[in-house]
């Protein structure tokens, strides 16, 4: 599915690659301007772009939990070990698709990081601020207090989503390993009694990730 | 405009044709910290981490080769190189109980040489 979504975003790319040359022939007085411009309502989506994102994610939580328990009813029913590979293999790929979201350097992580320097920012200025009345910038303070605090459980959340997630692909990856090695010495059996095993393990996270869907709070919502 | 200035303009497409390349995919890199408050600017390739968080990261890594590197002043210096295979995990322990950070690789491949072994996931 990510590839369509991959290939239509390069088609785009490759599209707003080939008009660059024009736009810059065309318009390059007003590119310092508008970068000027445009570095106050960068900082003011940070927080509102971590919200989104972090609603999104919660999509793919729900989702994913879904797919664990179809998943688990599957491979209780299986008897191929070959085809419960498969199926390992496609749930490697879900749960990595969730930790590039979670980990230091993904999407949403960064947007977290980004929308708490913000909140803590804002509250240093506002408590320097002489400008508005006493209740009025007390009543700003008390607003980012509570978005700044949000944000922090929401990245404390995702901390251990980020665990949880790291820990499942490693034990489907070494679940599929010792698969393989099993079908190599023909011990389907014992391969089958392996993938068994596994769906514990699958409910187990399936059952965190509605946990976590219901403790993780959406800054701002 | 002048055509120098043309010309890496004319070859944006080319490049963003050259990163559309979708079937190697993306796999991860966990790094740990002993002791977790250690403190040691790391390089993955040529990108420098953020201080890990309770001496944990996990990180997501283009597939292929990469190489964890420390600054010793000023100075890189190897410490591991990482497989990073597509949708999988590769555990790496950065000991830094000595002067000199140390690799710990959750797994490596035992056929290869040891001085060319890389931490695999």
């Amino acid at each position: 599915m990510t590839r369509p979504i991959f290939a239509a975003a390069c088609a785009r790319l490759l599209l707003a690659a080939a008009l660059l040359p024009l736009v810059v022939a065309s318009a390059p007085a007003p590119v310092l301007a508008q970068s000027e411009r445009g570095s106050a309502p960068e900082l003011n989506t940070a927080d509102d772009e971590f919200s989104r994102q972090l609603s999104e994610l919660k999509k793919s939580f729900a989702d994913l939990s879904k797919k664990f328990d179809e998943s688990a009813q599957s491979l209780d029913r299986l008897n191929s070990a070959e085809a419960a590979r498969k199926e390992i293999e496609e749930l490697r790929d879900h749960v990595g698709k969730l930790l590039a979201a979670v980990a230091d350097n993904g999407t949403v992580w960064g947007l977290g990081n980004k929308a708490l320097s913000r909140a803590e920012e804002k509250l240093k200025s506002l408590q320097q601020e002489t400008r508005y009345r006493q209740e009025d910038r007390q009543f700003l303070i008390d607003r980012w207090r509570e978005l700044k605090a949000a944000t922090e459980s929401a990245i404390g959340e995702l901390e251990g989503a980020r665990k949880d997630f790291a820990e499942l692909l490693r034990k489907l990856q070494t679940s599929e390993d010792f698969i393989d090695e099993l079908l190599q010495i023909r011990e389907h059996q014992r391969a089958l009694e392996v993938i068994h095993k596994l769906t514990d393990g699958i409910r187990d996270a399936s059952d965190k990730l509605k946990k976590l869907l219901g403790t993780i709070k959406t800054p701002g919502a | 405009m002048r055509p120098v200035a043309i010309a890496p303009l004319l070859l944006a497409p080319l490049l963003a044709l050259a990163s559309c390349d979708t079937d190697k995919g993306t796999g991860y890199v966990e790094i740990k910290a002993i002791p977790p408050s250690a403190n040691v600017s790391l390089y993955l390739d040529a990108v420098k981490l953020e201080p890990l968080r309770n001496g944990n990261a996990v990180l997501r890594q283009k597939v292929g080769m990469a190489k964890l590197q420390s600054d010793e002043g000023g100075q890189m210096a190897l410490l591991c190189n990482i497989e990073v295979k597509k949708n999988r995990i590769t555990s790496v322990t950065v000991s830094i109980m000595s002067r000199q950070p140390r690799c710990l690789c959750g797994r490596t491949n035992a056929a290869e040489p040891a001085a060319s072994r890389a931490c695999i996931g």
